[in-house]
């Protein structure tokens, strides 16, 4: 009993309703028309929870995801048809035709962030129909495929389909399961929540997506060749119907997208409300009205899904217990940052070159010829009155945006034309002026998601427990925040919440982090333990760029300090040089901050 | 929090999921098993039909044709001695949907027969569940050449032909005109139809083998809405005769693409898009509906056995309406099943078929008899607008006029 | 030659009233970043709703658009206030889902209500054409460009002549800028929704005389003008109207020269080659915000 109860309780329900669902045609073998109603709800399940990687986990919605079905449904049957191999064994084939056709339109359409996937998903289904249809010689067209009954006995007629369709849902389930419990699973949710950010922490987004989206294909394909047989025909119209693909978002929606058991639960909710409908539902036109509103309330009043919505009553009547900055445990683990970083070759050549780097934003020009140098080692700040293109600059050399000339080296190897995610990977690293976590993921996911190299095997690592979730859990340590791993990063403070996304970019193991005001919003105490970590940090080796306007701050943490004007450098020295530059004072500093006040 | 410890609510799930397994487990028999059904209760027909959905047009003609059917056998004492009860579910023009249907008439209601859906797309779905479980099934619609290559042995077409013979009385026709008379050159707009581009395709290949000379083939996707490019094309080739394989919109487009570049052809032959009277004419024009042929398996006026007595319970029953070809094909299959079931004389689906196989049948579409694929072996008739009305001018046995409009008057 | 140009002429008729179509799902998407897939549902319910008065009064359809502009702006207007309003901070991809809701609940009223079978409105002149030279411009189509131009041109004034206009064009450049010189986001929002749906206003009354429709049509529509606003740039109006032509002009040339079975194939496949080369569209502008 013990070993029952450290299930969750989510995958202990689950468990229960597989074990009826296994040996319900066990009892009763001879029903054949509610297990036909039970397996098209599996396969509305398996459909669910393919998209749901692609639109749950990463929010990519796509319209057109029967699409798959349909391939994999084409691609068993023409086998079938030319080879007379009986299409339930080459149905996994039709898994391959729809991860290839994923993944080549993917690449395509992913490249781009946005609009253009959901209004390309619904127009690469349409046009599966027409080369379905036009394609005579290899799909029969218009006039469908017709496949053999199948062999066994009308007995048993639709009892090897419901365990086929059975195991294809438990294993895209557990498939689903496991992306969640990786690196890309997190990777994915990053995508969803702020893509721009995770590019910036070295997630290679382009290649997430893709991924995604052919992961999201496969097990639609493999039952779509189970589908063909089991229904005996197949032609363009049936199989490519842009209301399988409704019927596909709105179970997805209603059971929760993003979560592991919604899809499967709105599916199995929609069919039945489905086959319910028309056996009591008499002869009226108003199915499609039904979905429609169905949708429209789901969107409007039950965004989330039922079971978050479930799952959030429940935590809200058994809160946990909140608890506050562990500022005495903080910094007493320093030692494991140092073991990570990377033992970069000792040279004397700067760790960061910008040379006449130019960027425009239609008339203004925001970054004007500027050249700035990181020494390795060094804290180097940059200053200057706001809209002098300190940001900006921060944005070309993280890869966040294009320069439009001007040359950037890192390291000694160039990188103005590098993806944001590949200068991350080399072991650049940044916060935002505004800090921009994850807020619907944990803490311990926002500092698991991170990439610091663009392997397979480091995307397909364990984030949930192993060596990468212990090292997150080590670097919330460093920044006193370990025993809020299990909260949602959204609700901690907003210094807390500066801190986490230190530890974040600490994740990437960086040579060089570029901190954008690491102490606006933070009270003076975590400011302290700030930094404290941010030197600790420099004796272990990292260097940083520090953008920052209090001044005080910069003057005593930073050397030396770079002073921005109008979009390039007007200034540069040791800190107690730039304070006394007339320059600087006439053109930043201005009457509102005299020398003195450095030391007030 | 989620992880805590099994407490009253897994408790009520599993409870939930076990009485949800007992209460479908609610016994039953082999599939094929059949009841003894020789009692004194309805004999009940199960039917499935597009109610809603893209084929709810045909699939309420459907129903309301197999109605007048019910209550005229019932009128007259039943089938067997047994009063004729019809169970009809919606299927929501969904193959998915059309199959769980009849695999719960026929396993779990256990009707004692069954009659086809409507469309090829959704009797080739239901046709394999009741030939996997051996129930005659004779179908109203669904003459795509594919649905006769499975070899099925319970499968009945009830229409006289199907969709690659269509068109021969309109091929006889033009063969019993003079030589001078008949079209020299012809076009083929064909729709990428299951049923409309067979009919013209056989239709070309009869054509060109009595000297007609093909000037013009284009086949359009489905979803075409803009036919001036088409018509265009066909006016610059001045075909005598235009051969459209049409399902319905499409129909109405090109001929109004036609009109408005002023091309009248001498002969203008669609498939399906005519015999839509008052939406075609409405789409038309009725000015402009003069002359044109197309093929049908059923008209309202032919002389056909019980086609009066049809049309008029139909008539008397639906607010006076117009039965549509549709309702007529249903009431046919429908009538070739009593008479498989009468001549048998019980309820033996195999028999029933054997019979069927063996014999032909009267319909109010005409005698019809099947090969052994099910296949029916008669032939369509020829209508034609004439006067803003549809006629049917061949063959002659079943001609509602003996005058035919040739050539075609301009459009108007 | 005749034949080329004909084609040609026929292919820019086609395109203008396509590009009054797609106007108002590309200027919804420049200001409310929402993409209605409810658009072309929009053009149905009008169409019917022309054929419908049509039938009742003998207004002439494409007049009708003096009836039926005005109510959709109306409709426009309060859908958004009381259903598109409510999903505003929501990820942009659930404005995706309840465009959708809408336009099926949108296809089953009309099935309720008006059955599913195919319309078609026919004025006395649908089937009468001008004759320039050797080439025949249907008078339907004509009177439908016509119109298209008049309110397209309208359009345009609206947006860089007037207050309104300029604060819709703002708003679509930089949202928060506009705000910050005292546009309300909202009252804007609800313009250019009620603007977007006015012109599938006059775009739905031109739909009836030109093609048969029945309420699942709608889908064939949505994707067209999808296709046409991807291709230009989203939120672009010029790039709608440039989309547009190259649909239209597509459609007529590979009809006559080619094969119209592989026609919308071709359409995609160019839109997928455009997204390849320039993935904002062929006139879609990179923005300030657009960094990421």
């Amino acid at each position: 009993m013990t070993l029952i109860r450290r299930i969750p309780r989510q995958h202990l329900v689950a468990g229960i309703v597989l074990l009826a669902l296994i040996l319900y045609p066990v009892i009763n073998p001879w029903q054949p028309y509610p297990q036909g109603v039970l397996l098209i709800a599996f396969l509305l399940a398996i459909q669910a929870s393919g998209w749901n990687i692609i639109s749950g986990y990463a929010g990519y919605i796509s319209l057109g995801h029967s699409m798959f079905l349909g391939l994999g449904s084409y691609t068993a049957a023409i086998i079938a048809l030319h080879t007379g191999v009986n299409p339930l064994w080459v149905a996994p084939l039709g898994g391959v035709t729809a991860v290839v056709v994923a993944v080549v339109f993917g690449s395509v359409v992913l490249r781009t962030r946005g609009h253009a996937f959901v209004i390309i998903t619904i127009a690469l289904l349409l046009s599966a129909q027409i080369v379905a249809t036009n394609w005579d010689g290899l799909t029969n067209g218009s006039d469908g495929i017709t496949l053999e009954l199948p062999f066994w006995s009308s007995d048993f007629q639709n009892i090897p389909f419901y365990y086929a369709f059975l195991i294809l849902l438990v294993l895209a389930v557990l498939f689903s399961a496991w992306i969640a419990r990786t690196k890309f699973g997190t990777g994915l949710i990053a995508i969803r929540e702020d893509e721009g950010k995770a590019a910036s922490i070295g997630v290679n987004t382009t290649v997430f997506k893709i991924m995604a989206y052919g992961a999201s294909s496969f097990f639609i394909g493999v039952a779509g060749g189970v589908y063909a047989y089991y229904q005996t025909f197949l032609n363009p119209v049936g199989s490519f119907a842009i209301l399988g693909s409704v019927l596909i978002v709105l179970s997805a929606l209603v059971g929760g997208r993003g979560t592991l058991y919604g899809p499967v639960l709105g599916a199995f909710i929609v069919s039945l409300i489905n086959e319910a409908a028309t056996v009591y539902g008499g002869s009226t036109q108003s199915r499609v009205l039904i979905l429609g509103l169905i949708l429209v309330a789901v969107v409007l009043f039950l965004p989330a899904g039922l079971l978050p919505t479930f799952i959030g009553m429940y935590r809200r009547r058994h809160p946990v217990e909140t608890e506050y900055t562990d500022q005495e445990g903080a910094l007493k683990s320093a030692a494991i940052v140092r073991d990570r970083l990377p033992s970069s070759p000792v040279s004397s050549a700067p760790l960061l070159e910008v040379r006449g780097v130019t960027k425009r934003f239609g008339g203004l020009t925001a970054v004007d010829n500027a050249d700035l140098t990181v020494e390795r080692g060094s804290i180097t700040a940059l200053i200057g009155p706001n809209g002098s293109g300190k940001t900006t600059l921060f944005n070309l050399i993280t890869g966040n945006m294009q320069a439009d000339s001007g040359t950037i080296t890192f390291n000694g190897k160039r990188i103005e034309k590098l993806a944001p995610w590949t200068r991350g990977h080399l072991g650049l690293g940044r916060t935002f002026q505004v800090t921009r976590l994850f807020k619907d993921m944990t803490v311990l996911q926002n500092v698991v998601a991170p990439l610091p190299d663009g392997r397979l095997r480091t995307m397909l690592a364990d984030a949930v427990s192993g060596h990468e979730a212990a090292r997150a859990r080590e670097l919330l340590g460093i920044v006193g925040l370990a025993r809020f791993a299990d909260q949602k990063a959204g609700d901690l403070s907003y210094g807390q919440q500066k801190l986490v996304e230190l530890a974040q970019v600490l994740m990437l193991s960086p040579e060089l982090i570029l901190l954008d005001e690491p102490a606006g919003g933070v009270n003076p105490s975590l400011l302290g333990r700030l930094t404290g970590v941010i030197r600790e940090l420099n004796q272990a080796g990292v260097s940083f760029l520090v953008v920052e306007h209090n001044i005080p701050l910069v003057l005593d943490l930073c050397d030396p300090v770079h002073v921005f004007a109008r979009g390039s450098c007007i200034a540069s020295g040791p800190p107690g040089q730039i304070r006394e530059d007339p320059v600087v004072l006439d053109a930043y500093l201005g009457d509102d901050w005299r020398p003195q006040d450095a030391h007030a | 929090m989620i992880e805590k410890s099994v407490s009253r609510r897994s408790v009520l799930a599993a409870s939930l999921a076990a009485a949800l397994s007992v209460s479908l487990a609610a016994c039953g028999s082999r599939p094929s098993e059949k009841a003894a059904s020789e009692t004194d209760k309805p004999l009940v027909i199960g039917i499935s039909l597009p109610l809603t959905g893209d084929f709810s047009q045909p699939g309420t003609e459907a129903k309301r044709g197999y109605e007048v059917w019910a209550d005229q056998i019932n009128k007259a004492g039943g089938l067997l001695g047994r009063q004729v009860q019809l169970k009809i579910v919606d299927d929501a023009s969904n193959q998915d949907t059309v199959v769980s249907d009849y695999t719960k008439l026929i396993t779990q209601d256990k009707v004692d027969l069954v009659l086809g859906t409507f469309s090829s797309l959704l009797n080739y779905a239901a046709s394999a569940v009741a030939e996997k479980n051996r129930m005659v099934f004779v179908e109203p619609a669904g003459g795509a050449p594919n649905m006769f290559t499975r070899n099925f042995k319970y499968l009945f077409f009830a229409q006289p032909a199907t969709a690659p013979h269509q068109a021969d009385v309109f091929v006889e026709w033009i063969q019993s005109l003079p030589a001078d008379q008949r079209p020299k050159t012809a076009a083929y707009p064909i729709q990428d139809d299951p049923f409309a581009a067979p009919v013209i395709e056989s239709m070309k290949k009869q054509l060109e083998a009595i000297g007609v000379q093909t000037v013009y083939t284009e086949t359009y996707p489905a979803d075409t809405t803009n036919f001036q490019s088409v018509a265009q094309q066909m006016a610059a080739k001045k075909p005598d005769l235009i051969a459209q394989g049409a399902v319905f919109e499409d129909g109405v487009g090109l001929i109004r693409s036609l009109k408005q570049l002023q091309y009248s052809p001498k002969i203008m032959f669609q498939t399906s898009a005519p015999s839509n009277a008052g939406q075609y004419s409405d789409g038309v024009g009725v000015g402009s509906t003069e002359g044109v042929f197309y093929t049908v398996s059923w008209h309202q006026d032919a002389k056909t056995e019980k086609n009066a007595e049809f049309v008029a319970d139909y008539k008397a029953k639906f607010s006076n309406a117009d039965p549509a070809e549709d309702a007529a094909d249903a009431y046919a299959a429908a009538e070739v099943l009593e008479a498989g079931v009468a001549a048998v004389g019980a309820i033996d689906q195999t028999k029933i078929a054997d019979w069927l196989h063996a014999n032909q049948v009267t319909t109010i579409l005409g005698p019809l008899s099947w090969e052994a694929t099910g296949e029916p072996k008669g032939k369509f008739l020829l209508g034609q607008w004439q006067s803003g009305k549809a006629q049917v001018v061949a063959p002659a046995e079943a001609a509602t006029t003996q005058t035919v409009v040739n050539p075609k008057p301009d459009w108007k | 030659m005749a034949q080329f140009v004909q084609a040609l002429a026929l292919g820019v008729l086609i395109g203008g009233i396509y590009a009054l179509m797609a106007s108002g799902l590309t200027l919804i998407f420049g200001v409310l970043r929402i993409v209605n897939i409810a658009q072309g549902a929009f053009l149905i319910l009008v169409a019917t709703f022309t054929w419908w008065l049509w039938r009742a009064t003998g207004l002439d359809p494409i007049l009708a658009s003096v009836v039926t502009a005005p109510l959709m702006f109306g409709l426009g207007w309060l859908m958004h206030r009381f259903v598109i309003s409510r999903i505003r901070g929501q990820a942009a991809s659930m404005s995706v889902l309840l465009t959708f809701g809408i336009a099926l609940v949108i296809e089953g009223v009309l099935n309720i209500v008006t059955g599913n079978r195919f319309r078609s409105a026919t004025p006395s002149y649908f089937e009468e054409s001008f004759r320039v030279g050797d080439i025949l411009l249907p008078k339907a189509q004509v009177y439908g460009f016509l119109a298209a131009m008049v309110v397209l041109g309208g359009l345009y004034l609206v947006l860089t002549r007037t207050w309104t206009g300029r604060a819709i064009r703002a708003t679509s450049q930089n949202p928060s800028a506009a705000a910050l010189v005292g546009i309300g986001a909202t009252a804007t929002a609800a313009l250019a929704f009620a603007l977007g749906s006015a012109s599938a206003g006059v775009g739905g009354s031109i739909l009836s005389v030109l093609y048969p429709f029945f309420p699942a049509s709608h889908y064939d529509w949505i994707s067209r003008l999808l296709g046409i606003v991807v291709l230009g740039g989203m939120g672009s109006l010029p790039g709608a109207l440039c989309g547009a032509l190259i649909l239209g002009l597509a459609e007529t040339l590979t009809a006559t020269y080619g094969s119209l079975q592989w026609s919308t194939l071709v359409f995609y496949l160019v839109i997928m080659v455009v997204l390849l080369a320039r993935p904002q569209g062929l006139f879609g502008a990179r923005l300030r915000e657009d960094a990421v």
